[in-house]
Protein backbone atom coordinates (compact mmCIF):
# COMPACT_ATOMS: atom_id res chain seq x y z
CA UNK A 1 0.00 0.00 0.00
CA UNK A 2 1.39 3.40 -0.88
CA UNK A 3 0.64 6.63 0.88
CA UNK A 4 0.93 10.14 -0.45
CA UNK A 5 4.11 12.01 0.25
CA UNK A 6 2.31 14.79 2.02
CA UNK A 7 0.58 12.55 4.55
CA UNK A 8 3.78 10.56 5.18
CA UNK A 9 5.87 13.68 5.59
CA UNK A 10 3.50 15.08 8.11
CA UNK A 11 4.29 12.05 10.27
CA UNK A 12 7.63 11.24 11.85
CA UNK A 13 10.02 11.60 8.90
CA UNK A 14 10.17 14.94 7.13
CA UNK A 15 11.48 15.44 3.58
CA UNK A 16 14.43 17.39 4.96
CA UNK A 17 15.21 14.63 7.44
CA UNK A 18 14.98 12.01 4.67
CA UNK A 19 17.38 13.97 2.53
CA UNK A 20 19.72 14.48 5.46
CA UNK A 21 19.73 10.74 6.15
CA UNK A 22 20.44 9.88 2.52
CA UNK A 23 23.30 12.39 2.27
CA UNK A 24 24.85 11.35 5.57
CA UNK A 25 24.76 7.65 4.78
CA UNK A 26 26.01 7.98 1.21
CA UNK A 27 28.96 10.10 2.35
CA UNK A 28 29.98 7.42 4.88
CA UNK A 29 30.93 4.95 2.17
CA UNK A 30 32.11 7.61 -0.29
CA UNK A 31 34.66 9.01 2.13
CA UNK A 32 36.20 5.67 2.95
CA UNK A 33 39.72 5.74 1.52
CA UNK A 34 40.03 2.27 0.07
CA UNK A 35 43.81 2.02 0.25
CA UNK A 36 45.91 2.34 3.41
CA UNK A 37 49.11 2.87 1.38
CA UNK A 38 50.94 0.04 3.13
CA UNK A 39 51.67 -2.01 0.00
CA UNK A 40 52.88 1.07 -1.88
CA UNK A 41 55.36 1.75 0.92
CA UNK A 42 56.36 -1.92 1.26
CA UNK A 43 57.00 -2.45 -2.47
CA UNK A 44 58.49 1.00 -2.90
CA UNK A 45 61.16 0.40 -0.29
CA UNK A 46 61.73 -3.26 -1.20
CA UNK A 47 62.34 -2.62 -4.91
CA UNK A 48 64.19 0.66 -4.27
CA UNK A 49 66.54 -1.09 -1.84
CA UNK A 50 67.03 -4.04 -4.22
CA UNK A 51 67.83 -1.76 -7.16
CA UNK A 52 70.36 0.23 -5.16
CA UNK A 53 71.89 -2.95 -3.71
CA UNK A 54 72.27 -4.41 -7.21
CA UNK A 55 73.73 -1.14 -8.52
CA UNK A 56 76.32 -0.94 -5.72
CA UNK A 57 77.35 -4.57 -6.32
CA UNK A 58 77.85 -3.87 -10.04
CA UNK A 59 79.88 -0.72 -9.38
CA UNK A 60 82.07 -2.46 -6.81
CA UNK A 61 82.53 -5.44 -9.15
CA UNK A 62 81.02 -7.79 -6.59
CA UNK A 63 79.33 -10.90 -7.88
CA UNK A 64 75.83 -12.07 -7.05
CA UNK A 65 74.09 -8.68 -6.72
CA UNK A 66 71.25 -9.98 -8.86
CA UNK A 67 70.31 -12.49 -6.17
CA UNK A 68 68.69 -9.63 -4.25
CA UNK A 69 65.76 -9.96 -6.69
CA UNK A 70 64.98 -13.31 -5.07
CA UNK A 71 63.26 -11.18 -2.42
CA UNK A 72 60.51 -10.32 -4.91
CA UNK A 73 58.60 -13.64 -4.83
CA UNK A 74 58.78 -13.49 -1.02
CA UNK A 75 57.38 -9.96 -1.19
CA UNK A 76 54.64 -11.24 -3.48
CA UNK A 77 53.64 -13.95 -1.00
CA UNK A 78 53.70 -11.45 1.87
CA UNK A 79 51.53 -9.00 -0.13
CA UNK A 80 48.98 -11.68 -0.90
CA UNK A 81 48.74 -12.72 2.74
CA UNK A 82 48.42 -9.06 3.78
CA UNK A 83 45.71 -8.37 1.18
CA UNK A 84 43.71 -11.47 2.18
CA UNK A 85 43.92 -10.50 5.88
CA UNK A 86 42.83 -6.93 5.13
CA UNK A 87 39.99 -8.23 3.00
CA UNK A 88 38.78 -10.42 5.85
CA UNK A 89 38.93 -7.49 8.26
CA UNK A 90 36.82 -5.21 6.06
CA UNK A 91 33.16 -5.18 7.01
CA UNK A 92 32.21 -3.27 3.87
CA UNK A 93 33.28 -3.73 0.26
CA UNK A 94 33.04 -0.85 -2.14
CA UNK A 95 33.25 -0.91 -5.93
CA UNK A 96 36.51 1.01 -5.57
CA UNK A 97 37.93 -2.00 -3.67
CA UNK A 98 36.99 -4.16 -6.65
CA UNK A 99 38.52 -1.83 -9.24
CA UNK A 100 41.76 -1.69 -7.27
CA UNK A 101 41.84 -5.45 -6.84
CA UNK A 102 41.62 -6.05 -10.59
CA UNK A 103 44.09 -3.26 -11.34
CA UNK A 104 46.75 -4.82 -9.09
CA UNK A 105 46.06 -8.35 -10.33
CA UNK A 106 46.52 -7.10 -13.92
CA UNK A 107 49.66 -5.22 -12.85
CA UNK A 108 51.08 -8.34 -11.14
CA UNK A 109 50.43 -10.52 -14.20
CA UNK A 110 51.99 -7.89 -16.51
CA UNK A 111 55.02 -7.68 -14.25
CA UNK A 112 55.50 -11.45 -14.25
CA UNK A 113 55.17 -11.56 -18.06
CA UNK A 114 57.76 -8.78 -18.46
CA UNK A 115 60.15 -10.51 -16.04
CA UNK A 116 59.90 -13.98 -17.54
CA UNK A 117 60.43 -12.47 -20.99
CA UNK A 118 63.62 -10.75 -19.85
CA UNK A 119 65.90 -13.12 -21.76
CA UNK A 120 64.04 -12.32 -25.00
CA UNK A 121 63.73 -8.57 -24.52
CA UNK A 122 67.02 -7.84 -22.80
CA UNK A 123 67.69 -6.18 -19.45
CA UNK A 124 67.43 -2.61 -20.75
CA UNK A 125 63.96 -3.07 -22.22
CA UNK A 126 62.82 -4.96 -19.14
CA UNK A 127 63.88 -2.17 -16.77
CA UNK A 128 62.16 0.33 -19.05
CA UNK A 129 58.90 -1.67 -19.07
CA UNK A 130 59.02 -2.02 -15.28
CA UNK A 131 59.03 1.76 -14.85
CA UNK A 132 56.25 2.18 -17.42
CA UNK A 133 54.19 -0.38 -15.50
CA UNK A 134 54.82 1.40 -12.18
CA UNK A 135 53.64 4.64 -13.75
CA UNK A 136 50.61 3.00 -15.35
CA UNK A 137 49.35 1.26 -12.19
CA UNK A 138 50.03 4.29 -10.01
CA UNK A 139 48.18 6.65 -12.34
CA UNK A 140 45.11 4.40 -12.53
CA UNK A 141 45.01 3.84 -8.77
CA UNK A 142 45.50 7.58 -8.21
CA UNK A 143 42.52 8.24 -10.47
CA UNK A 144 40.34 5.60 -8.78
CA UNK A 145 41.22 6.89 -5.32
CA UNK A 146 41.09 10.51 -6.47
CA UNK A 147 44.50 10.98 -4.85
CA UNK A 148 46.60 13.56 -6.68
CA UNK A 149 50.06 12.64 -5.25
CA UNK A 150 49.78 9.20 -6.91
CA UNK A 151 48.94 10.80 -10.25
CA UNK A 152 51.88 13.22 -9.99
CA UNK A 153 54.12 10.32 -8.92
CA UNK A 154 53.03 8.29 -11.92
CA UNK A 155 53.94 11.11 -14.32
CA UNK A 156 57.39 11.24 -12.72
CA UNK A 157 57.71 7.45 -13.10
CA UNK A 158 56.93 7.79 -16.82
CA UNK A 159 59.55 10.55 -17.06
CA UNK A 160 62.09 8.26 -15.31
CA UNK A 161 61.31 5.49 -17.80
CA UNK A 162 61.92 7.85 -20.73
CA UNK A 163 65.08 9.33 -19.25
CA UNK A 164 66.51 5.88 -18.51
CA UNK A 165 66.63 5.14 -22.24
CA UNK A 166 69.67 7.41 -22.45
CA UNK A 167 71.66 5.53 -19.81
CA UNK A 168 73.28 2.14 -19.45
CA UNK A 169 71.59 -0.84 -17.77
CA UNK A 170 73.34 -0.35 -14.42
CA UNK A 171 72.31 3.33 -14.28
CA UNK A 172 68.77 2.26 -15.12
CA UNK A 173 68.71 0.69 -11.67
CA UNK A 174 69.09 4.19 -10.23
CA UNK A 175 66.22 5.40 -12.41
CA UNK A 176 64.08 2.52 -11.10
CA UNK A 177 64.86 3.60 -7.53
CA UNK A 178 64.00 7.20 -8.33
CA UNK A 179 60.76 6.20 -10.09
CA UNK A 180 59.72 4.22 -7.01
CA UNK A 181 60.54 7.07 -4.63
CA UNK A 182 58.30 9.33 -6.76
CA UNK A 183 55.45 6.95 -7.53
CA UNK A 184 55.30 4.57 -4.55
CA UNK A 185 57.23 5.74 -1.50
CA UNK A 186 56.29 9.42 -1.22
CA UNK A 187 52.62 9.05 -2.33
CA UNK A 188 52.36 5.83 -0.30
CA UNK A 189 53.37 7.63 2.91
CA UNK A 190 50.98 10.48 2.10
CA UNK A 191 48.18 7.99 1.44
CA UNK A 192 48.91 6.21 4.72
CA UNK A 193 48.85 9.49 6.66
CA UNK A 194 45.52 10.48 5.10
CA UNK A 195 44.08 7.03 5.74
CA UNK A 196 45.14 7.19 9.39
CA UNK A 197 43.71 10.66 9.87
CA UNK A 198 40.38 9.53 8.34
CA UNK A 199 40.22 6.55 10.69
CA UNK A 200 40.98 8.74 13.71
CA UNK A 201 38.53 11.45 12.61
CA UNK B 1 0.65 16.60 -8.09
CA UNK B 2 2.75 14.84 -5.50
CA UNK B 3 4.14 11.40 -6.28
CA UNK B 4 3.33 8.47 -4.08
CA UNK B 5 5.93 7.57 -1.56
CA UNK B 6 7.32 4.09 -0.96
CA UNK B 7 6.45 3.15 2.63
CA UNK B 8 9.25 0.57 2.75
CA UNK B 9 11.86 3.30 2.31
CA UNK B 10 10.06 5.99 4.25
CA UNK B 11 11.46 4.87 7.57
CA UNK B 12 14.65 6.42 8.84
CA UNK B 13 16.53 3.22 9.58
CA UNK B 14 15.52 1.39 6.39
CA UNK B 15 16.32 4.51 4.35
CA UNK B 16 19.71 4.77 6.05
CA UNK B 17 20.52 1.11 5.29
CA UNK B 18 19.51 1.42 1.64
CA UNK B 19 21.43 4.72 1.30
CA UNK B 20 24.58 2.95 2.49
CA UNK B 21 24.07 -0.14 0.35
CA UNK B 22 23.39 1.87 -2.81
CA UNK B 23 26.96 3.19 -2.70
CA UNK B 24 28.83 -0.01 -1.87
CA UNK B 25 29.14 -3.51 -3.27
CA UNK B 26 28.19 -5.19 -0.01
CA UNK B 27 28.21 -4.50 3.72
CA UNK B 28 28.25 -6.69 6.78
CA UNK B 29 25.55 -6.53 9.42
CA UNK B 30 28.04 -5.16 11.96
CA UNK B 31 28.99 -2.30 9.60
CA UNK B 32 25.35 -1.33 8.99
CA UNK B 33 24.62 -1.51 12.71
CA UNK B 34 27.59 0.72 13.55
CA UNK B 35 26.99 3.31 10.82
CA UNK B 36 23.27 3.63 11.47
CA UNK B 37 23.86 3.69 15.21
CA UNK B 38 21.05 1.23 15.83
CA UNK B 39 20.51 -1.86 17.95
CA UNK B 40 20.99 -5.38 16.60
CA UNK B 41 17.34 -6.24 17.18
CA UNK B 42 15.98 -3.18 15.43
CA UNK B 43 18.23 -3.44 12.41
CA UNK B 44 17.50 -7.17 12.05
CA UNK B 45 13.77 -6.44 11.78
CA UNK B 46 14.33 -3.65 9.24
CA UNK B 47 16.70 -5.77 7.13
CA UNK B 48 14.11 -8.50 7.05
CA UNK B 49 11.47 -6.04 5.81
CA UNK B 50 13.82 -4.83 3.07
CA UNK B 51 14.54 -8.42 2.10
CA UNK B 52 10.83 -9.27 1.93
CA UNK B 53 10.35 -6.30 -0.41
CA UNK B 54 13.21 -7.72 -2.54
CA UNK B 55 15.19 -4.50 -2.04
CA UNK B 56 18.18 -6.26 -0.56
CA UNK B 57 19.79 -9.70 -0.55
CA UNK B 58 21.04 -11.20 2.68
CA UNK B 59 23.73 -13.87 2.68
CA UNK B 60 24.56 -15.73 5.86
CA UNK B 61 27.87 -17.53 6.26
CA UNK B 62 30.70 -18.05 8.74
CA UNK B 63 33.86 -15.98 9.08
CA UNK B 64 36.53 -17.26 11.48
CA UNK B 65 33.92 -19.49 13.12
CA UNK B 66 31.59 -16.54 13.74
CA UNK B 67 28.29 -16.09 11.91
CA UNK B 68 28.49 -13.40 9.25
CA UNK B 69 25.59 -11.61 7.58
CA UNK B 70 26.31 -9.76 4.36
CA UNK B 71 23.78 -7.44 2.71
CA UNK B 72 23.66 -6.26 -0.91
CA UNK B 73 21.19 -4.00 -2.64
CA UNK B 74 19.19 -5.53 -5.54
CA UNK B 75 18.21 -3.89 -8.84
CA UNK B 76 14.67 -3.51 -7.48
CA UNK B 77 16.15 -1.79 -4.43
CA UNK B 78 18.18 0.62 -6.55
CA UNK B 79 15.11 1.53 -8.64
CA UNK B 80 12.99 2.03 -5.53
CA UNK B 81 15.68 4.21 -3.99
CA UNK B 82 15.99 6.35 -7.13
CA UNK B 83 12.22 6.79 -7.26
CA UNK B 84 12.16 7.73 -3.56
CA UNK B 85 14.94 10.31 -4.02
CA UNK B 86 13.12 11.80 -7.00
CA UNK B 87 9.90 12.08 -5.00
CA UNK B 88 11.70 13.79 -2.12
CA UNK B 89 13.52 16.14 -4.52
CA UNK B 90 10.23 17.16 -6.10
CA UNK B 91 8.79 17.86 -2.71
CA UNK B 92 11.78 19.99 -1.70
CA UNK B 93 11.77 22.01 -4.93
CA UNK B 94 10.49 25.55 -4.38
CA UNK B 95 6.87 25.75 -5.54
CA UNK B 96 6.13 27.96 -8.58
CA UNK B 97 3.62 30.67 -7.89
Amino acid sequence: MKTTLQSELSENLSAEKSFETINAMISIAKNKLADDGFLFIFWGWLVCFSSLFHYVFIKLNFKGGEYVWALMPLGGIFSMVYAIKQNKKDTVKTYVDDYLKYLWIAFGISLIIVLISMSENGIKNTYFFLMVLYGFATMVSGGILNFRPLIIGSILAFACALASNYFGTSEQLLWISLSLICSYIIPGHMLRNQHKSEINA
Amino acid sequence: MLKELDPILHSQLRLAVVSILVGVKQAEFSYLKEKTNSTAGNISVQLQKLKEANYIEIEKSFKDNYPQTVCKITKTGVKAFEAYVEAIQNYLKPKKK
